[in-house]
């Protein structure tokens, strides 16, 4: 039927909307930049998008704080924020949506029943499996069925947050609810997850608008993420980079260095270890980022960054270790560094990390419930 | 509202001999190949300096090495962008801004002509076929 809502094109779309070329040119410029992709790109993503079907999506919202949701929600202010809902079909997200109760529930049955095996399932907050699922329920089902239920037509899912791409806080030890990130509860599916906590708007829209444009599962890493935004070190691409490289520091957040613009490595930066755009796309409207506030990266958008030890502990601080691993100082005296010199440090601490994260997934692997 | 531009922080510059720092050498560097590039080809490029790792005073750096030029353009579509061309004939920068007026890309855009500024071929086309129906209305009506 050429009125139902998933058979109008993009442009159809643009056009009862009042938006232009040049608008949507624009959008689409700002949407490449965001991807990582050359900017010349913007116009002929502009003709491919202004063609397509607009894909339903389900928003499903499970052990979480609406802080992803609120991000999603800013991605290039209102009037951009509209062109992505013309862009989408966001048939389910029981925050936004209008309708309440049984009209919502049946309003997702309809749009999975519609497009089952087309849709895009979106994911937020973690999924709790103690007490038979009991901690977090809606309508009467509890998260765990609901989304082992929703995933079966899903094209792909996306999994928005930390909560739902690696358990989050709910998952942090001693985890009371039994939580498990979404690719603890379905193995059969492509799972995309972007990170953050919250994270970055336009992170969470330019995924989606990959997935739209191409109708492929993007490039992911190791923890299937879209490399695209998760392909450098916030250390990599930081403007505080050189200080680093020359040695200069702030040690504390009141000193010379500090008012400097030094690095904060020594003051706890998770930088040199965590893996997203923080640093180049920025926040806010592209407005700054953390360290451009004067505060170091929590490595928010890394697993289990919860229960990495102190926010404020250095990278290199055999405090901020556990038992059973190798410090960094041991790292340090096999390098033969005797001074606390940027490149060795980072050298050292990649090292920890690597074999930190190593064990995490390792736990994950482990304790992955049956089922699903 | 201040924004945070207008806080005073004193941020020390990469480089103290007050020389170009190496971020901004490397994109000066990268011009040059694109423009070379524009002028024996006609291929036209761009870069995304929102991709890119700059600090205020890097910014400022390639705002002054590159200069301003003749043209400025201001293109009123979902927000204001605009569009100025540089002392360096052929680079354009230019700011794309929502409805709220904050910066939702920046590049440099090495061309003749922008492209979001030329005009496309099928809206040339239906604006062609609108002329024609209003002047065929207006003298249908002047005949009446």
């Amino acid at each position: 039927m050429p009125n139902d809502k998933q058979d109008v094109t993009v442009g159809e779309m643009l056009r009862r909307h009042g938006i232009s070329r040049r608008g949507f040119i624009k959008f689409c410029t700002a949407a490449a930049s965001a991807m990582a992709l050359p900017p010349i790109m913007g116009p002929a993503m502009a003709e491919q998008l202004i063609n397509a079907r607009r894909p339903s999506v389900i928003y499903l919202s499970f052990q979480e704080c609406t802080g992803c949701l609120e991000s999603f929600t800013r991605s290039f202010a209102p009037t951009i924020e509209s062109l992505i809902f013309n862009i989408i079909s966001l048939d389910y997200d029981d925050t936004l949506m209008a309708a309440a109760g049984a009209a919502a529930e049946t309003a997702r049955a309809k749009a999975m029943q519609e497009n089952f095996g087309k849709y895009v399932l979106i994911v937020d907050g973690s999924v709790p499996t103690g007490a038979g699922g009991g901690y977090c329920t809606a309508g009467g089902h509890s998260a765990v069925d609901t989304l082992r239920e929703a995933a079966k037509g899903a094209a792909a899912i996306v999994c928005v947050g930390t909560c739902a791409s690696f358990g989050g806080i709910p998952f942090a030890d001693p985890n009371p609810t039994q939580a498990w990130p979404v690719t603890g509860i379905v193995g059969d599916k492509p799972i995309i997850n972007v990170s953050g906590c919250p994270p970055i708007p336009e992170v969470i829209t330019g995924t989606l608008l990959q997935f739209v444009t191409t109708g492929k599962v993007p490039d992911l890493d190791e923890h299937r993420r879209p490399k695209v935004f998760f392909g450098n070190t916030i250390h990599d691409r930081c403007y505080r980079r050189p200080f680093y490289d020359q040695g200069k520091f702030a040690k504390s957040f009141d000193d010379e260095g500090a008012r400097n613009g030094w690095c904060l490595y020594e003051l706890g930066c998770k930088g040199p270890t965590t893996y997203n755009a923080c640093a180049t796309l920025k926040w806010n409207g592209g407005t700054s980022f953390p360290i451009e506030s004067g505060h170091g990266c929590l490595g928010c958008s890394e697993p289990n960054f919860w229960d990495k030890g102190s926010f404020y502990s250095a990278l290199s601080n055999p405090a901020w270790g556990k038992a059973g691993e190798t410090s960094p100082l041991e790292v340090l005296k096999i390098a033969g560094a005797a001074a606390v010199v940027g490149g060795v440090v980072g050298a050292a601490s990649a090292g920890v990390g690597r074999m930190r994260q190593h064990r995490q997934e390792q736990r994950s692997v482990d304790n992955e419930p049956k089922g699903g | 509202m201040s924004r945070l531009a207008d806080i005073p922080i004193r941020i020390e510059p990469a480089t103290s001999d007050g020389g170009l720092g190496g971020g901004v050498t490397a994109i000066l560097n990268e011009i040059v190949r694109l423009l070379e590039r524009l002028a024996s080809l006609g291929e036209p490029a761009a870069i995304d300096l929102r991709s890119l790792p700059m600090s205020p005073q890097d910014r400022a750096q390639l705002q002054r090495a590159l200069g301003e030029g003749e043209v400025q353009a201001t293109l009123n579509a979902e927000g204001i962008s605009r569009i100025q061309e540089m002392r360096v004939p052929g680079v354009w920068w230019i700011e794309h801004r929502d409805r709220q007026g904050e910066l939702i890309a920046e590049l440099l855009e090495v061309s003749r002509v922008p492209e979001i500024l030329a005009s496309a071929s099928d809206e040339i086309a239906a604006g062609a076929r609108a002329l024609r129906e209003q002047i065929t209305l207006g003298a249908a009506a002047r005949t009446r």
